[in-house]
This record gives C-alpha cells, sequence and structure tokens, in this order.
C-alpha cells in the first residue's frame, strides 16, 4: 500500500492532465459551433447573388464576396506578430542554419520530422475509413524507420513509390459534417480556422511523448522540436514571404483565401 | 506553402512540354488552346540571345491572344462590380489587366528548365472547361496546374488558373473585396496602382 501511493499521486496528475485537455478541447468546441453558425449566416448574407444585368454570362465565382471573418481583430494583429517573428527571428536563424547544413541534409531533417509525425496521420485515415492510406502510412513509417534511417531518407516514396498520405483531425471533423467556422490566425502555426485549431490540440494529444515523459519535459521538447521543423521549412523555402507579398494587393487576404481554398480542396481529395 | 501558389500560377504558362502535333483540321479543343500557350511560350523563354525586353513582348501579345482579361477582371471583383459604372469599369479592367500580365512577365527570371504536361481535359458544364496540367521539376513534388477556360464565339479563352487547387482569381477577390469592403474602391486602385509600379520597376522597362 505504502508503495502504491506516490504511484496513485501520480496517475491522478496525469487523469487531471487528460482532464483539462479535454476541457480544453470542449471550450474551442463550444466556440467552434458559435462561430460556425455566426460565419454560415454571415458568409448567406455576403453571397446573395446580386440581380444579373442583362446580355452578361453568369460566370464561376463573380458572386462571391470575402469569407467571413468575425476574428479580424486578433487576427491582424496575430498576423503582423507572425510576420514580425518570421522577419526578426525565424529568417535570420534560418540563414545561419542553411549555412551550416547543407540542401540535402535540411531535406533529411524534413523527412525525419514527417516520419516521426505519422500517428496523427496514421490515425485520421483511419478515422475517415482510409484503410488503405493507414496501412500505407504504417509501411512508410516502418520502411523509412529501417531501410531510410530513422526517417531521414524517405525511401518508401523514392524506392517504392508509397506517397505520404497527409491527413489530420481538422479534415476528420470535416469529413463528418463539421464547417470550419471562422477564419483564425494562430500566433506561431499560422493560418487555421476554429475546426482546424481544435483538429490541431487533438492531434497534439496524440504525440506519445506527452504520455510518456512529465509535462515540462515533453512541452518544451515538442516547443523545441517545432522551432527546427520551421526554421527548417523556413531554410527549404526561403523566398515564399516576399513571392507572395510581391504579387499580393491585401497580403492578409491573399493568405485567409490561400488557406481556405486548401483546406476546401484536401477535404474534396480525401472525399475522392 | 499555398502563398508561393500566387507566384507559382503566374510561372506556369511560361514553361513548355514538348511540341506536340495537334491536327490542323481539327475543330478548338480547350486541351489545344492551352497547349498552344505552353508550346508557344518554350522557345521565347529558352531563347537567350533575344534581348530581355523583346521577349517580354512577345509574351505580352501571346498571352493576350489566350487570356480573357475582361471576364477575369470581372470575376476577381465579385458582386462589387455591379456596383461600378461603365468608366470605373473600364479603369479597372485596364489596372487588373497590366498589373496581372505584369507579374507574370516578371516570372521569366525564375525559369530554370522546367517542363509541363498537359494532362487532359474535363467538361465544366456547357462553354466551361477545366485543362490539368503539371510542372514538373527535377527533385521536387509536381505542381499541380489547372487552366479554366470558357468559350467565347468560337473560341477557348482563359479565365483563371488554379495552381495546387488555389485558383487564382479567387484569390484576387477575397483581397479585393476585403479593401473594398474597409476603405472602398478608390483606395484599391490606389494600392493596385502602387503595387503595379513596383512590378513595373522591378521589370525594368
Amino acid at each position: 500500500m505504502a508503495v502504491s501511493e506516490p504511484m496513485m499521486g501520480a496517475g491522478t496528475k496525469q487523469c487531471a492532465k487528460r482532464l483539462a485537455s479535454l476541457a480544453i478541447v470542449a471550450l474551442l468546441a463550444t466556440l467552434m459551433l458559435v462561430s460556425t453558425t455566426f460565419a454560415q449566416s454571415a458568409m448567406g448574407a455576403d453571397q446573395a447573388a446580386p440581380p444579373k444585368l442583362p446580355g452578361e454570362k453568369a460566370l464561376p465565382g463573380e458572386a462571391g464576396g470575402p469569407y467571413p471573418d468575425p476574428l479580424e481583430p486578433f487576427n491582424q494583429t496575430m498576423f503582423t506578430f507572425n510576420i514580425d517573428l518570421d522577419q526578426w527571428v525565424v529568417t535570420p536563424v534560418a540563414k545561419g542554419y542553411s549555412y551550416v547544413l547543407p540542401e540535402p541534409a535540411r531535406h533529411s531533417v524534413n523527412n525525419f520530422f514527417r516520419n516521426v509525425g505519422v500517428i496523427p496521420r496514421f490515425a485520421n485515415n483511419l478515422f475517415q475509413l482510409h484503410v488503405y492510406n493507414a496501412a500505407d502510412e504504417l509501411a512508410r513509417f516502418g520502411i523509412n524507420s529501417t531501410l531510410g534511417v530513422a526517417g531521414l531518407f524517405d525511401v518508401a516514396d523514392s524506392w517504392f513509390g508509397m506517397k505520404q498520405h497527409n491527413d489530420d483531425f481538422g479534415l476528420t471533423l470535416g469529413h463528418y459534417g463539421i464547417y470550419s467556422g471562422a477564419y483564425v490566425m494562430l500566433p506561431f502555426f499560422g493560418p487555421s480556422s476554429v475546426r482546424d485549431t481544435v483538429g490541431l490540440v487533438v492531434d497534439g494529444l496524440m504525440n506519445p511523448m506527452d504520455w510518456l515523459l512529465p509535462w515540462y519535459v515533453s512541452i518544451s521538447a515538442d516547443a523545441g522540436s517545432q522551432a527546427i521543423d520551421a526554421v527548417n521549412y523556413r531554410s527549404l523555402h526561403p523566398n515564399q514571404f516576399e513571392e507572395a507579398d510581391r504579387y499580393a494587393v491585401d497580403l492578409y487576404g491573399a493568405v485567409q483565401d490561400a488557406y481556405m481554398q486548401t483546406r476546401t480542396a484536401e477535404l474534396k481529395r480525401l472525399a475522392q | 506553402m499555398a502563398l508561393s501558389a500566387i507566384a507559382g500560377a503566374i510561372l506556369v504558362l511560361m514553361l513548355a512540354e514538348a511540341a506536340r502535333p495537334t491536327a490542323a483540321w481539327a475543330l478548338t479543343r480547350p486541351i489545344d488552346e492551352v497547349r498552344q500557350v505552353v508550346n508557344q511560350s518554350l522557345p521565347v523563354l529558352r531563347d537567350a540571345h533575344t534581348p530581355l525586353t523583346q521577349r517580354r513582348r512577345q509574351l505580352r501579345t501571346l498571352i493576350e491572344h489566350h487570356f480573357d482579361f475582361a471576364d477575369m477582371a470581372r470575376i476577381a471583383l465579385g458582386h462589387h462590380w455591379r456596383e461600378l459604372n461603365a468608366a470605373q469599369r473600364a479603369q479597372f479592367t485596364q489596372l487588373f489587366t497590366a498589373f496581372i500580365e505584369n507579374a507574370y512577365l516578371g516570372k521569366i527570371q525564375d525559369y530554370s528548365g522546367q517542363n509541363v504536361a498537359v494532362l487532359g481535359e474535363n467538361s465544366e458544364g456547357e462553354g466551361f472547361a477545366r485543362v490539368r496540367s503539371e510542372i514538373i521539376q527535377q527533385g521536387k513534388q509536381p505542381i499541380e496546374v489547372d487552366y479554366l477556360l470558357r468559350e467565347i464565339n468560337g473560341n477557348w479563352k482563359i479565365y483563371d488558373v488554379t495552381v495546387d487547387a488555389i485558383s487564382i482569381v479567387a484569390n484576387y477577390r477575397n483581397q479585393f473585396n476585403r479593401v473594398i469592403n474597409d476603405q472602398g474602391f478608390d483606395r484599391l486602385m490606389a494600392d493596385m496602382r502602387a503595387k503595379q509600379q513596383q512590378l513595373q520597376a522591378s521589370l525594368g522597362s
């Protein structure tokens, strides 16, 4: 009994942590439903077709308006924050980093992160009953972790032609008919929606590190690995923002639309 | 990320696939139209001897022939188009055309031997079609590029391009609508003019 008491204490803490996570998910889910209703009615108002002028043939999308954006003040602030972060922190670090690490090595770092991110991809493919995709993900993980030297090389693709099947919990929710809800610009993570933010949290909970290590270790390890991933990604896409800004009249709107269109396309692709 | 798509969209037309013979007697199909653009852009892009300004002029003629800028401008403005008078519409169409052309011509420098495979066409309803293609680049995933065309008096014209499933015209529509809703049409024109001048300056001609 005396031995099992501290164990029980640890178990209770773990339990409390899980409950807290669940509470966050529930809160976000409520927010999602509220903002979804809001966004849907706003969308309806915006997209009411205007009266047709004679002699004009209807073209796809000509009646379209901008995305409803009830969280815009918050999003604008976070957008500015992310751009500043990119300009003053991530890009300089990425520059130094690319100087030290040659491009093939950076591709390998990228492969490594994609390989360890197998669990959410596997699980969500399974949630959506894409059984073959889920099986592919498992096989890819097995092949790349061994033949691909701990995931540094994507030999499952280059030798066996097995492609990665991207999937996440935001897409699973979408697959089962949950609307994206309002657009959200998250600090550090970038463009998202209320639905996809819930997805991000749920996918994050699938990280086995969180369950095996004390929370302060797993959180700092998470943050550290995400920072490396971000810097590495930026080093492989050095002109991304500059290029977009060069052709955008309103960069915020360009990013917002690109995100929304991409998510819609991913859902459509998964439905096929 | 998806951001580079806007730039990438413009790149695609400049790339080309190996010339494929098309029967001279056949009626024009959407896919032939796209192949023509691609095949005619290729020699201009690879031609390192002709001065850059002259190559830009050749490409400008080419895109003016195959793109329907009037329609593109109209859909890019969304429902706000209805609120404009004839003079404003003409002004906007002219500025938008110059903007897209310059954005596109600015991509000449980025061409580095990529190839384009035109994959096939789908009907999108009477008088509308989608032609699917891929930019093939060495050591990277191909970029999916679709051309949306409509038939005008027996000719197929391109009115939108999607890059990795992002419609360029829809992307601009979101930007334009936001600016008009928050700050009005005149502000949009001013912003576009400023951007257009930047692009023009970077072209150096």
